[in-house]
């Protein structure tokens, strides 16, 4: 059976590289701001995440992709059509809701067949395509339960295949996977990243996951506090950080600001550290723009597969620093609080940031 | 519960109070003589015959059932929508709307008997049944909106904006998605009200007329000027009828949702 | 989303308005034949008339008394219940509460037989020897108040039920792990922690008693008349209306009230908590 592309509406052959935009589109309420002028583009065929905190006005945004939320100003363009006003039954989206949203009173293949049945798809097709979608989620076996009959996973996968069914412009997913239990988790987010490459799906996805985001994304969008902080593919967020929130936000823990570098950040990860007054090995650290600094340990924990130590520098800057455990250092002696320590960062690792607005 | 003697018999003494009372109708409609007595005398079927038998007991049965179910339909079809209002949509001063459908569960009702009395009967010479009906359709409003609205504001918004984000259209979702999942609680509602009008004694009591009589009253009536089995044999007919009812309730919907609704 | 909610309130609020509030308004205050001014005045005359004060005070007492033993009782059948471990809970909550299910003058009229000179109880009396002939327990307030008893104790019950199943039962464990005996726990912890639905009970209760008719007129007689007796006499057998909408008025104004008062006394217990 082959996999029929999606997203393309009924009407349209061509499609224009920017699946959906916002112009200066901002969600008000009374003296509350959830999304402050944004614009944003999402690419066809891609699939794009909106990250950020709760609260950020990610999910307000899609939403109002959606049309469950009218826009206080500005305008939502889905394929090139000032899509604005339209209210959701028109707009030809399959939306994935966070808590599944499956009709309780049909059974899994109602369920899949209902955006079907609406559009007055005949019953033979129908059946075809309810069975094609449930076998790209892979559940083609469980057509006759019932959704309290399924697992949160098969629940999820269900309320995939339904709005896939329809064949939309664009999927849209919120916090799809926030319910499901770590491993059921790492399992769906490549799922979601197959079913999206064989479809060909124009996919935006929320979630305040940013390991998530990583693995998922081909493009990723970072909020905070209705506005938009960066995009960019994962490789350019994650390496080069536009500002502070953002590198925060992505675990670069360690912010310093000294010789006049201005702000700068390193990962826990690329920092090393050696006992105060051994010799610097080769390979570390020596090089101009690299920077070594006298410090004394704070605290250890262990995590098994790394160590985190918090160190205070000389002006009182905490850093932490993640030590890999392995074979490989089991030769160094176990650290204590107040021991010396020397911090040291290469060039490549060091990334700078923009000064802090107040 | 041995080891609290106090509190149980408090609890006993409740108990007794009422269901004793209850106990005595039942025994005493099985009895072979003639009086209204306990301990009752022999037993027999023979007032459960003449119970069936007497017409305006009859009569007056036909009358209720055909006036709740009347009503309660009514009462539904005005509720239902109300429900709706309050918790699907964007209503400004939703709590002043609800306790406004909801007010005549405070005011007694011989007082909103009299008032349609008053102006219904007397002031527009409107027919005793239409009154009946009104008062009816009013004190059975409450619990239409209340207990329906409970089963909605229970229930997960985001089905209902699923099915639009299928496309479907305000309407298409109301069809097919929301009223199925009302079901429990309309069926619930539907039983309290039918059960409300059936019951009733001060309304119809004030707004009978000689050719439309309410079984309750017919009973009140019959109470004052016979004193014989025969009405304990009905009220124990009434009893199983209920039982009957109840359990078919229990089965369908479950007691919980339903008496979630009574609570203020 | 619903866009023009209004539609949907329209009918019922048309029918609530025609049926409900203009009749009860023009009953109240403008009776046929009859001007407000006829009504304010019969209802001086009530208030300050010793006959009709003795009915409102009789009334009120009844309300009262009703309402005391009903929450002495049916507290702690509820607490007992929710607190039960018994698969026979749910047969003893349904068996209190079924008689809602019933009219009023089936639950009633069962206590004509046990009250009469003749019923079970006289006749248990006569066979104690304690007395020639069964006394006349009927058309007594005694007879009146254990009728309305019987009527809203299962009222009573399932509000007492449902605040004692919301306090946590971890809490009595709590307090006994601390060395509070059962009784110590019960009135400091469970009590004051169901206050709210107690007094919700209580207003039920009070509500009813004070507004109900058959229970008063089966067992109550002529001797023993209340509020709502007598506007049915006023109402249908002598037709004087100011009589009807003056008492209206004190029954109405009297649930109001008391209504009134305890949201406001639950208002403020719930800030307590």
């Amino acid at each position: 059976m082959s996999t029929p592309t999606y997203g393309a509406t009924a009407s349209s052959t061509t499609l224009s590289p920017v699946a959906a935009e916002f112009v200066g589109i901002s969600q008000v309420y009374g003296s509350s701001v959830a999304v402050d002028n944004i614009d944003l583009q999402i690419e066809q065929g891609k699939l794009t995440t909106l990250l950020g905190p709760s609260g950020c006005g990610k999910t307000t945004s899609l939403r109002m992709l959606a049309g469950y939320l009218e826009p206080t100003s500005g305008e939502i363009r889905i394929n090139g059509v000032d899509s604005t006003k339209l209210p959701p039954e028109k707009r030809n989206l399959g939306m994935v809701f966070q808590s599944y949203a499956l009709f309780p009173h049909m059974t899994v293949a109602d369920n899949v067949a209902y955006g079907l049945r609406l559009r007055k798809v005949g019953a033979k097709e129908r059946d075809a395509r309810v069975a094609e979608c449930l076998d790209l989620v892979g559940l083609g076996h469980l057509a006759d339960r019932k959704p309290k009959a399924l697992s949160g996973g098969q629940q999820q996968r269900v309320a995939l295949a339904r709005a896939i069914a329809i064949r939309p412009s664009l999927l849209l997913l919120d916090e799809p996977l926030s319910n499901l239990d770590a491993r059921l988790r790492v399992q769906m987010r490549t799922e979601i990243r197959r079913i999206q490459s064989e479809t060909g799906l124009t996919v935006v996805l929320v979630t305040h996951d940013q390991d998530e985001a990583l693995e998922m994304s081909d493009a990723m969008v970072l909020m905070r506090a209705g506005k938009i902080m960066q995009t960019g593919s994962p490789t350019e967020v994650f390496t080069a950080p536009a500002n502070r929130f953002v590198a925060d936000f992505l675990g670069y823990e360690n912010f310093l600001d000294f010789d006049g570098r201005g702000l700068i950040t390193v990962r826990p990860e690329h920092l090393r550290l050696q006992p105060a007054g051994v010799p610097v090995y080769a390979g570390t650290p020596s090089s101009a723009n690299g920077f070594v600094l006298p410090a004394t340990v704070t605290s250890v924990a262990y995590r098994g597969t790394d160590e985190i130590v918090t160190v205070t520098t000389a002006d009182a800057t905490p850093l932490k620093v993640s030590m890999h455990r392995g074979s490989h250092s089991a030769h160094l002696a176990p650290l204590r609080p107040g021991d010396a320590v020397d911090i040291s960062a290469s060039a490549g690792d060091i990334v700078s940031l923009p000064a802090e607005a107040a | 519960m041995r080891s609290r003697p106090f509190l149980f018999t408090l609890a006993i003494v409740g108990y007794v109070i009422m269901i004793v009372p209850i106990l005595f109708v039942v025994l005493s409609s099985f009895t072979a003589g003639r009086t209204l007595s306990f301990p009752p005398q022999g037993f027999s079927l023979q007032w459960f015959q003449k119970a069936l038998a007497y017409e305006p007991f009859i009569e007056s049965l036909g009358s209720s059932l055909l006036l709740a179910i009347l009503t309660t339909v009514i009462a539904l079809g005005l509720g239902v929508p109300i429900a709706l209002a309050i918790a699907r949509s964007n209503l400004r001063g939703k709590a002043f709307v609800q306790s406004l459908f909801v007010s005549p569960l405070i005011v007694p009702e011989l007082v909103i008997g009299l008032a349609l009395y008053q102006q219904v009967m007397i002031t527009l010479r409107l027919d005793s049944f239409i009154a009946l009906m009104l008062g009816h359709i009013v004190i059975l409003l409450p619990y239409a909106v209340r207990v329906t609205g409970a089963t909605l504001a229970l229930g997960d918004t985001s089905i209902e904006d699923a099915a639009r984000g299928l496309g479907a259209s305000p309407f298409y979702t109301f069809r097919t998605v929301t009223l199925p999942l009302m079901r429990p609680g309309i069926i619930s509602a539907a039983l309290l009200s039918f059960i409300t009008s059936f019951n009733n004694v001060p309304l119809s009591l004030l707004l009978q007329s000689r050719e439309f009589r309410t079984f309750p009253v017919t009973m009140l009536d019959y109470v004052q000027q016979s004193y014989d089995p025969m009405i304990a044999a009905m009220s124990t007919l009434i009893m199983a009828g209920t039982v009957v009812i109840a359990i078919i309730a229990e089965r369908t919907v479950g007691f919980a949702k339903i008496f979630g609704g009574i609570n203020k | 989303m619903i866009r023009r909610p209004k539609l949907l309130l329209l009918p019922g609020a048309v029918v609530l308005v025609l049926a409900f509030l203009i009749p009860s308004l023009a009953m109240l205050f403008s009776p046929p034949s009859t001007s407000t001014g006829e009504v304010f005045a019969k209802l001086g005359a009530m208030l300050t008339d010793p006959y009709d004060l003795t009915i409102i005070v009789r009334t009120l007492l009844f309300g009262l008394i009703v309402t005391a033993i009903c929450i002495l009782l049916g507290f702690p059948i509820a607490y007992l219940l929710a607190r039960s471990q018994s698969r026979f809970a749910g047969v003893w909550l349904a068996l209190a509460i079924f008689p809602l299910l019933l009219s009023t003058v089936v639950r009633t009229f069962g206590w004509l037989v046990i009250l009469g000179s003749n019923g079970a109880i006289g006749q248990i009396i006569v066979a104690l020897g304690l007395a020639d002939r069964g006394p006349q327990l009927l058309y007594t307030p005694l007879a009146v108040i254990l009728g309305m008893t019987q009527l809203f104790l299962p009222l009573a019950i399932i509000s007492c039920y449902s605040a004692v199943a919301q306090v946590d039962s971890n809490l009595d464990d709590a307090a006994r792990g601390l060395g509070a005996s059962r009784t110590r726990t019960l009135w400091t912890i469970v009590i004051p922690m169901s206050l709210p639905g107690i007094v919700v009970a209580a207003t039920l209760v009070f509500a009813g008693a004070s507004t109900a008719y058959t229970t008063p007129y089966l067992l109550g007689g002529t001797g023993q008349r209340v509020l709502a007796t007598q506007l049915f006499t006023y109402a249908s057998i002598t037709v004087n209306w100011a009589a009807a909408s003056a008492t209206a008025l004190i029954m109405t104004v009297l649930v109001f009230l008391v209504s009134g008062l305890s949201s406001a006394l639950a208002s403020r217990k719930g800030s307590v908590v």
